[in-house]
């Protein structure tokens, strides 16, 4: 029996591990807005982060301007710190959103708005997976994003500062903190999927140019199984940084999908995980995507597709400056089959 | 008699944070050689800590504590240093516009003073025109430039552009480094040299002040 080839099957059965398609998938976990992107459909920073209708359109530019088989309307990292207190300076065209202050730099007590939901930076991206429900729902796989508490708590406690209460083992500390952010990001998945999205992104920074293996198995592993069985849906966890330590660690944490990054070689994924969980990925940003040629993209991506990972694109948000052609070589490479 | 500079070197080492200035006073108390303390009690003991960060045996959170740990029993004995400490080397450091990202830069930034260098931070988004003002006055041997993003990579460039159009860029090195930031960058932009990591960075600045 085979099945029909639209970007909808292709991306969830690759994300679920079923059968396979005539092409491999292109997804985008983070955000593949460029300068070249905005200009294609008239939409940019920061409008894009502040009202629906825009933030849809430039989703959607995603899949109808360079051909990618999802649409992810979430940009920043800030949507919920927004909502939590940080003052955030949205940025501009050639500026991601940066947040100016750490609320809970005291580790004083972080209560969770009951309206949380309602905050303008969490009703925005809300209301733009309902417009891109209602325009591509069922053909174009539709992801949304949430922060999990491990980076909610940089945003609160300014990361240096969390990080070194957790080297001080300030254990009861950082733990608090992370259960008191965790219903954040399980109400926001829940609403995202609800509002409709396919599948989200759970991105939470224990990276491996940050903290260890040790550190994430002791305090987030518990923690992100929580949240996997509380959210209503099929999650991708997003941890960028060199991972290879701590790949299986992923696989138990009840994620089915993990997007990663190019410094973790593709073959080596898919040997160690890509049996547990379905991998996306891995074409590396700075050196391919930004500085290369579209054959250096196009030879990257084959590499992953070849080395057997499940969904391909780039390893983490792209750089805004870079060039439209390089990030439609994933494409092209796609296209090839596998 | 115990051997005080080994006790504070493993104390620094495992960041014992709690433990440092009881340890450190006690080595001073019984007359040990401050000179030695420093040298192979806390400067040996944060490039051992370098070097398991670069190897990924620890991690920035102990990392930290171990900065944090050397410099309060630095602190401590600084007062008995009768002004004969002699500094590496002057260094001014920053994270370039655009950019809040300051881990990197405070991480080289310890490695650096714990290797004697004096260490002046211009801190976060910094823009162009104040670093030029700031090398105009200082007149540090060294500028480190750090950027996570590849978005503020550029800004780099831009600085090293401004030295050279104020016949600054003879009188100073330039040091890079950050997450996005390779050799071939470096090389690109004209700096003087790329560190992957803070135990390379501070390599790196003994080589430019021909320490």
């Amino acid at each position: 029996m085979s099945m029909k080839n639209t970007p909808y099957n292709l991306v969830m059965s690759g994300l679920m591990g079923g059968r396979k398609g005539h092409r491999p998938p292109v997804g985008n976990p983070t955000s593949i807005v460029c300068q070249g992107l905005m200009d294609a459909c008239g939409v940019s920073f920061p409008q894009a982060h502040l009202d629906a209708q825009a933030m849809a359109e430039l989703a959607l530019a995603g899949h109808e301007v360079v051909g990618f088989d999802t649409v992810m309307p979430e940009y920043s990292v800030h949507q919920e710190s927004a909502a939590l207190g940080c003052v955030v300076d949205w940025g501009g065209r050639d500026r991601m959103p940066d947040a100016k202050n750490f609320p809970h730099s005291d580790f004083s007590d972080i209560q969770v708005p009951e309206n949380l939901l309602e905050k303008p930076s969490m009703r925005v991206v809300l209301d733009a997976l309902s417009i891109l429900r209602k325009h591509v729902g069922g053909q174009v796989a539709i992801w949304g994003k949430v922060m999990g508490p491990w980076t909610l708590s940089y945003h609160m406690a300014g990361t240096q500062n969390f990080l070194l209460q957790v080297g001080m083992g300030e254990k009861e500390k950082v733990k608090r903190m992370l259960r008191q952010l965790m219903p954040v990001t399980i109400s926001f998945a829940n609403a995202q999927l609800k509002a409709g999205a396919d599948a989200v992104v759970l991105a939470d920074h224990a990276t491996g140019n940050l903290v260890g293996p040790y550190t994430y198995e002791e305090y987030l592993l518990p923690i992100h199984q929580e949240i996997t069985s509380l959210i209503g849906g099929p999650v991708i966890l997003h941890v960028c940084g060199n991972c290879m330590d701590r790949l299986e660690l992923f696989a138990r944490s009840g994620v089915d999908a993990y997007h990663f990054e190019w410094q973790v070689d593709a073959r080596e994924a898919v040997r160690k995980i890509g049996g547990a969980i379905s991998l996306v990925g891995n074409v590396n940003n700075p050196r391919a995507l930004l500085q290369g040629t579209p054959e250096d993209v196009y030879e990257q991506a084959r590499y992953a597709i070849e080395a057997g990972v499940d969904i391909i694109g780039p390893e983490c948000a792209i750089p805004l400056a870079t060039p439209l052609e390089n990030l439609k070589a994933i494409v092209e490479a796609a296209r090839q089959g596998y | 008699m115990e051997d005080h500079v080994e006790t504070v070197r493993k104390a620094i080492i495992e960041g014992r944070h709690r433990e440092i200035e009881q340890l450190v006073q006690k080595a001073v108390e019984d007359g040990v050689d401050l000179h030695r303390l420093i040298q192979e009690g806390m400067i040996q003991a944060m490039d051992v800590v370098g070097r398991k960060f670069a190897d990924g045996i620890i991690f920035v959170p102990e990392m930290l504590v171990s900065a944090v740990t050397m410099k309060k029993g630095l602190e401590l004995v600084k007062p008995f240093l009768k002004g004969d400490g002699k500094s590496s080397g002057r260094v001014v450091m920053a994270t370039v516009r655009g950019d809040l990202h300051d881990i990197g830069k405070n991480l080289v930034i310890m490695m650096l003073e714990g290797a004697g260098f004096q260490v002046t931070d211009l801190g976060v988004d910094t823009d162009v025109e104040s670093l030029v003002q700031k090398v105009r006055e200082l007149n540090p041997h060294i500028l480190g430039l750090s950027a996570l993003l590849t978005t503020t990579m550029p800004e780099m460039a831009r600085v090293i552009q401004a030295l050279e159009e104020v016949g600054l860029r003879d009188k100073v090195k330039v040091m890079v480094g950050g997450a996005p930031v390779d050799q071939k960058f470096a090389t690109q932009i004209g700096a003087d040299g790329y560190g992957k990591d803070a135990a390379e960075a501070v390599e790196l600045a003994r080589r430019l002040v021909g320490a």
